[in-house]
């Protein structure tokens, strides 16, 4: 097994190559265009116009489209269902028997699910193009507490081994006879030989982990340096400030619409 | 290099001492093996000199740990770091998580030292040489055997160029193949006269081959200091609950049978166990 890096895919394009920051700034512009521009198919011009040409071009199109159907649908189904029947008030465009489809409400569940669609597609677009530790490293170099970096890098890479472990668990504790298969109540009762094992390796483990990072000068205050090099160009720069600049006047825009008409009447 | 001075250490919540009236010196360049039964203070010891003992574990310590030329009751964790490298039994558990490939996991220790790039990646291609890892530095640290998970974590340490080497029971948790690999890594570790080491090992017969130096602890007390053919051979090492190596046992038993009486040392490697029945 070669290094996985979370969920990234490894391709060599030019979305790839640029620093992390740029990614994570684009993706956050068109969350916050998506979130705060009104109109019900905002979210999805910034998903034509922004996300799926980006998505194209670093060769991830398949896994974003995959996975954000896979995500998204669960939370569109119960938009639907929840805001189109339910919806108090409003225009009746079709009863069905004792429900009746509400076009205010049926306009909302798109708009919901389009920021819904905009929010998990943009994150894996970021996470499938953007290798997890050069954009730890990049927001560390922001600032970012050298020790939150290493609880979201760790996480990554210890969920995994956590699952092994609990399976490991499981499967001693089933060749001692344990049941775990059958009804709810055998299944929960299975629960607490593998919970209470899990649980007290693991602190184990943690007490041992903080003796490995402190042998390694974690804990050391003062300047770090990095194996790992960050490319950044002046172009880079410039452009992730236009995205702040136009992620401002977006804000600035929303608050005018809202505060206009109540300074009218 | 290392200096302890009637050192007497207790855990917290323990009535007994784990070190007590401990003192002894280890001068620069010696390969010093600890040995003992399980509970009889190797770990505790081992800790001592890093630091973690008290810094981590609290509890009370009297007397002094001088580890190059630093207190360590005085000094902090962060300060040791890099002065005295530690590498324990469970090699999973010395991967810090964070990095993705064996070379970025060598250079974790190198990246909060603050050393240069330019510097680091020369030293990093040194260690991986030495443990033998070079073919693996793109992999997944999670990718490797156990064996080869005690050599990147004995690595990693190596790297940041500590002074003191400190091994626990480096190999009671590998198979007998990823324990040779290391004790293979040991063993050229002993040859070069610059390292310092002290290792806690439970396999007599490897610290035969080249410490240089066996230290018994028996109820976190200094039973026996000596060489290893010297310690290893005597037969008190039975009465700490340590059991001779198979060579000594066969020579033992030759002597009972009435085979070369007179010989006072008995062998402890297998060229001294050749010699001896021949």
């Amino acid at each position: 097994m070669s290094a996985t890096y979370g969920l990234y895919v490894s391709k060599q394009t030019a979305i790839h190559r640029l620093h992390p920051l740029t990614k994570l700034t684009y993706v956050l512009t068109c969350l916050l265009i998506a979130w705060i521009v009104p109109g019900v198919w905002a979210p999805y011009i910034v998903l034509l116009v922004g996300i799926v040409p980006v998505a194209l071009m670093a060769q991830v199109f398949p896994n974003v489209v995959q996975n954000t159907i896979k995500t998204t649908i669960p939370f569109a189904i119960s938009l639907f269902i929840v805001q189109g029947l339910f919806w108090t008030g409003g225009t009746i465009i079709q009863q069905l028997g004792p429900f009746s489809l509400k076009e205010e409400g049926l306009l909302f569940a798109i708009r919901g699910t389009g920021r819904i669609i905009i929010a998990v597609s943009g994150f894996l677009l970021l996470s499938y193009a953007t290798r997890s530790d050069e954009l730890m490293l990049a927001l560390s170099q922001k600032g970012l507490p050298s020790r939150i970096s290493y609880v979201i890098l760790s996480t990554l890479q210890i969920i995994p081994r956590f699952q092994h472990k609990a399976n490991t668990i499981l499967d001693a504790q089933r060749s001692r006879g344990l049941e775990t298969e059958g009804s709810f109540l055998i299944r929960t009762r299975a629960l607490l030989p593998l919970v209470f094992p899990l649980l007290l390796g693991s602190i184990v483990d943690i007490e041992e982990r903080a003796i490995a990072l402190e042998v390694r000068a974690f804990g050391r205050s003062g300047p770090k340096t990095s194996l790992l090099v960050l490319h950044d160009t002046n172009r880079q720069r410039l452009f992730r400030r236009l995205l702040i600049l136009v992620s401002l006047g977006v804000i600035a825009l929303r608050i005018y619409l809202w505060l206009a008409p109540r300074f009218a009447a | 290099m290392i200096s302890l001075s009637d050192v007497t250490y207790h855990y917290p919540r323990s009535d007994s001492p784990a070190l007590s009236n401990l003192s002894l010196e280890i001068p620069a360049g010696q390969f010093c093996a600890v040995i003992g039964a399980n509970g009889s203070g190797k770990s505790t010891l081992c800790s001592a000199l890093a630091g973690f003992v008290p810094h981590f574990y609290r509890g009370k310590l009297t007397g002094s740990v001088e580890v190059a030329g630093i207190d360590t009751a005085g000094s902090s964790l962060a300060e040791l770091a890099g002065t005295v490298g530690l590498v324990f039994a469970n090699p999973f558990n010395q991967i810090t998580g964070a990095r993705f490939t064996v070379r970025e996991e060598v250079a974790f220790g190198l990246e909060n030292l603050g050393v240069p790039l330019a510097e680091m990646e020369p030293r990093i291609d040194e260690v991986l040489a030495f443990v033998r890892l070079t073919d693996l530095a793109d992999q997944s640290p999670y990718a490797l055997s156990g064996g080869q998970q005690q050599r990147l974590a004995i690595a990693s340490v190596l790297v940041m160029r500590p002074k003191i080497l400190v091994l626990d029971e480096p190999t009671s948790q590998l198979d007998p193949i990823g324990s040779k690999e290391v004790f293979a890594v040991l063993r050229d570790l002993a040859a070069t006269d610059e390292a310092t080491v002290v290792l806690a090992e439970q396999k007599l017969e490897w610290v035969a081959t080249f410490a240089d130096r066996v230290l018994v602890l028996h109820k976190g007390k200094l039973v026996a200091d000596g060489p290893p053919a010297e310690v290893l051979s005597s037969l008190t090492l039975t009465k700490y609950g340590l059991e001779p190596t198979r060579y000594t046992q066969a020579a033992r038993a030759a002597q009972a049978a009435g085979w070369r009486t007179d010989e006072t040392t008995l062998p402890v490697t297998l060229e001294q166990a050749v010699e001896f029945f021949r």
